[in-house]
């Protein structure tokens, strides 16, 4: 990558299995927590930070509670007239809130960057926050009135590989088992105490009910609340934070590349721009290239690990081949070798992805960034790649028409 | 010897605990065989497991029956037999002596039993019977509270225990806290002895002052007298009974049973399990509640407690600013503020005062911490200490409210760690 430098000096996640309504907090209390969290594992001191940039969907929806920059300045003295902003670009906004403090730092505003994702959901019931996840979709075309209306898109989009490809929804029950098998090596991780085998993922019944199309309950991410903070440096902040540790820079991860593209909103328009050609999502595969090429990488199999976006099975199903580790349409193959496993040639989500760990959509691309940080420093535990140094995240927004894909090494 | 468990035989599946636990094996891969008196028993047991796991698959691995049909058959294939009947040392006995003809040498015998003295329940059995006999004592329900104490008797081989608390810790999951074969272990032996302290607090001020006063943003998830509710005061009786019997320290007075607890559990205000009645609290049509008048025993409505100190705490817990809280509770005044002091520093000088007695003394405070957390979903000690501001603040506060500062504080280094995710013990409420 031509442009400076962006360091990840660490960061913190809530645990993704509480219910915040129902201990009574504020979103805020989660965000804190965080942040507070987050000085105690990185070592950073509030007086380091220049800038909080948060990443957020839909508070104003799920909690009457939008301006979440603002409540950063009150977690600290110190922070009295901080700059704050808040991003959205649906379950990819703390990824854009990422990709806006790296240009921050690139220009030289700012030399270290605290930057939260936090979405709140279990505040209202399963089919109004269905209703409010639809306006991260074309609301009018595509949501009104639709009880689920994500999970009817993502349905459709195992139904275009049906189509073009073929598709066996026994491999979408495999990536439902694996993600949350690995989700019990995570302690952060939502449904890291749930019962799932690939037997029930295959199963229908009144623990697995269809819920539109082919896609079934253990098809599909968690209602979520949890929160991230995860902060970024530039080079001369790092090289110091390096010292105060007794480090060196070689061994603070940092972000190499980077894609960012917008596909248009609406699900069948993408799928129409796609026909006829060898990516059913070309604009999420052109952010995967994009970060492969700014990180002076050649494929994904110069990767160690990766965290993908598998707000259902169909969307890991479609990040395999878009990440490169099959051919277009061939994305079981990787699923019946294993390929995807810990322990295989190139794991995914060992965190448990959305599926496993839990997606808060707003927080869910500054996890991903935590859980790859995590990865390439050694410090993922349980979950841990062994001898990581390289790993990629793909956060989509939308039916995959945000989408931001990170490569970090160290 | 090597030893491996692939089949379990759980006595007493008709049981919550004996169906949970079980299926809590049989979730994670192990063959099950759920026994109890009649089959239909077992059966309930099985939908109370597949229900736990929400699927059906579970139900493969499990093998429902009665004792007198498949009793023999169990016992012989059974690494593991776990005994959940009833909670009374003739009954486990005689169990024991049902078994014994047809289990293999070699095999593990445990008991969720955390009351009964766990020396007496083996006699009479053979040598090789009290070798591979311990305590794995359940928290309830196992699928969501993890916590698992763990002892052996006089006579259980060491790796026995060793062995079970690994498997139970990498083949089920479980927070597993060694503990010594005293009556109610650790988790009981607290968290009842300060139940019973409530009980006899709330005679004076009232069941919904008292659980307004020590809620759950004192540090728990559940309110005392409402957990009590849930238990069912039956059992309440027995674990008081039981500790009364079977223990002495330094707070042993406080091991009381108010006679209108006794009074409430003669008339069969039992909590939960008998909803009709009620128990310290009972539930409208309307969703409300009423609360018993320890004195009449009549119930009455909710007097909506407000107390300002308690109201600025929940405020700002709220918010996460959890050790601002705990600097208000510290600096109220008044008989209210006094009762929450009161109770946190029983809670502490408690806990840290039974380590070494309850647990290994070189475990430190560790083991009662992961207890009460992954036990009974309240904050740990550790956890509590660092709230009220570290050790010395903690020490201070137990000093003036008249307790000794037990030396396992003193001398804690687990109280100085950052509480990661400890928020999620501290509701707002």
């Amino acid at each position: 990558m031509s442009s400076k430098p962006v360091y990840i000096l660490g960061g913190y996640q809530t645990d993704f299995a509480r219910n915040w309504a129902r201990e009574n907090k504020h979103i805020s209390a989660m965000m804190r927590e965080a942040y507070e969290g987050s000085l105690a594992v990185s070592q950073i001191e509030p007086r380091d930070i220049q800038s909080a940039f948060v990443g957020n969907f839909a508070a104003e929806l799920y909690c009457r509670q939008g301006h979440l920059g603002a409540f950063f300045v009150d977690f600290d003295a110190v922070f009295k007239g901080l700059p704050t902003s808040r991003f959205e670009g649906a379950c990819a906004s703390s990824a854009l809130a990422v990709l806006s403090a790296m240009a921050h730092i690139q220009a030289g505003w700012y030399d270290c960057i605290a930057v939260v994702g936090v979405e709140q959901m279990k505040t209202v019931s399963p089919a109004e926050g269905g209703d409010f996840l639809g306006t991260a979709a074309w609301y009018e075309r595509e949501s009104a009135g639709i009880e689920f209306p994500f999970p009817k898109l993502f349905g459709k989009l195992g139904d275009v590989y049906e189509e073009r490809y073929g598709l066996d929804d026994r491999h979408l029950a495999r990536i439902a088992a694996i993600n949350y098998g690995n989700a019990k090596n995570n302690p952060n991780a939502q449904t890291r105490d749930w019962f799932m085998s690939y037997d029930h993922a295959c199963q229908k019944g009144r623990y697995n009910v269809p819920i539109t199309g082919r896609i079934k309950v253990t098809d599909c991410s968690q209602v979520t609340d949890g929160a991230v903070c995860v902060y970024l440096a530039s080079e001369a902040f790092a090289c110091e934070y390096a010292n105060r540790l007794g480090q060196t820079l070689e061994t603070i991860p940092r972000i190499a590349g980077w894609g960012h593209t917008t596909a248009p909103i609406e699900f069948a328009a993408k799928i129409a721009e796609s026909e006829g050609r060898p990516y059913v999502l070309p604009w999420t595969r052109k952010a995967v290239l994009d970060a492969y090429r700014r990180a002076g990488i050649r494929d994904c199999w110069d990767l160690d690990v990766i965290e993908t976006h598998d707000c259902f099975t169909t969307s890991e199903y479609m990040a395999i081949d878009h990440f490169g580790l099959t051919e277009p349409g061939q994305s079981w193959k990787a699923i019946e070798e294993g390929v995807i496993e810990m322990g295989g040639r190139l794991p995914m989500n060992p965190s448990g992805g959305l599926i496993g760990c839990g997606h808060p959509v707003g927080a869910t691309g500054a996890r991903q960034l935590l859980d790859a940080f995590k990865q390439v420093s050694g410090t993922a535990g349980g979950y841990q790649v062994d001898g990581a140094r390289r790993a990629a995240t793909l956060n989509i927004g939308g039916s995959a028409t945000t989408n931001v894909v990170f490569v970090v090494e160290a | 010897m090597e030893r491996s468990i692939q089949t379990v035989l759980v006595l007493g599946a008709s049981g919550t605990i004996g169906s949970l636990a079980g299926g809590l094996l049989a979730q994670n891969g192990f063959r099950v065989y759920f026994l109890s008196r009649h089959t239909a028993g077992s059966l309930k047991g099985l939908e109370r497991a597949i229900a736990q796991a929400r699927s059906e698959v579970i139900a493969r691995n499990i093998i429902c029956g009665d004792y007198d049909g498949l009793l023999a058959e169990g016992c012989e294939k059974a690494d593991w037999i776990l005994e959940c009947v009833a909670e009374e040392a003739a009954v486990k006995q005689a169990m024991y002596e049902r078994i014994e003809p047809y289990r293999r040498p070699g095999t593990l015998v445990s008991s969720v039993t955390s009351s009964l003295v766990l020396e007496d329940l083996p006699k009479g059995r053979s040598s090789d019977f009290q070798k591979h006999f311990l305590s794995t004592h359940f928290y309830n329900p196992p699928g969501k509270m993890l916590a698992c104490e763990i002892c052996g008797q006089s006579r259980t081989d060491p790796s026995v225990v060793d062995f079970m608390a690994d498997f139970l810790e990498s083949r089920l999951r479980r927070v597993v806290i060694r503990v010594r074969p005293t009556a109610g272990f650790a988790g009981n032996r607290i968290a009842f002895l300060l139940f019973a302290w409530i009980t006899e607090l709330a005679e004076v001020y009232g069941v919904e002052k008292m659980d307004y006063l020590i809620g759950p943003y004192t540090g728990r998830i559940m309110a005392p007298l409402a957990t009590i509710d849930l238990v069912g005061l039956d059992i309440h009786q027995a674990i008081i009974q039981s500790l009364q019997k079977h223990t002495s320290d330094f707070l042993h007075h406080k091991l009381v049973l108010p006679d209108y607890v006794r009074r409430m559990i003669e008339a069969g205000h039992l909590g939960r399990k008998t909803r009709e009645k009620g128990g310290f609290y009972r539930r409208l049509e309307s969703g409300k509640y009423e609360y018993i008048d320890p004195k009449t025993l009549d119930y009455i409505p909710s007097f909506q407690p407000h107390v300002r100190f308690v109201e600025e705490a929940k405020q700002l817990i709220h918010l996460g600013r959890y050790w601002e809280a705990f600097d208000t509770i510290l600096r109220a005044e008044g008989t209210e503020a006094d009762i929450v002091k009161q109770i946190l520093s029983a809670y502490l000088a408690y806990s840290y005062g039974l380590v070494g007695e309850v647990t290994e003394p070189s475990v430190g405070i560790a083991g009662i911490d992961k207890v009460m957390s992954a036990g009974f979903n309240w904050a740990a000690p550790s956890v509590l200490v660092y709230m009220l501001g570290g050790r010395e603040k903690a020490a201070k506060l137990l000093s003036g409210q008249g307790f000794e500062v037990p030396a396992a504080l003193q001398k804690d280094t687990a109280c100085e760690q950052y509480p990661f995710n400890a928020g999620k013990y501290f509701p707002a409420k």
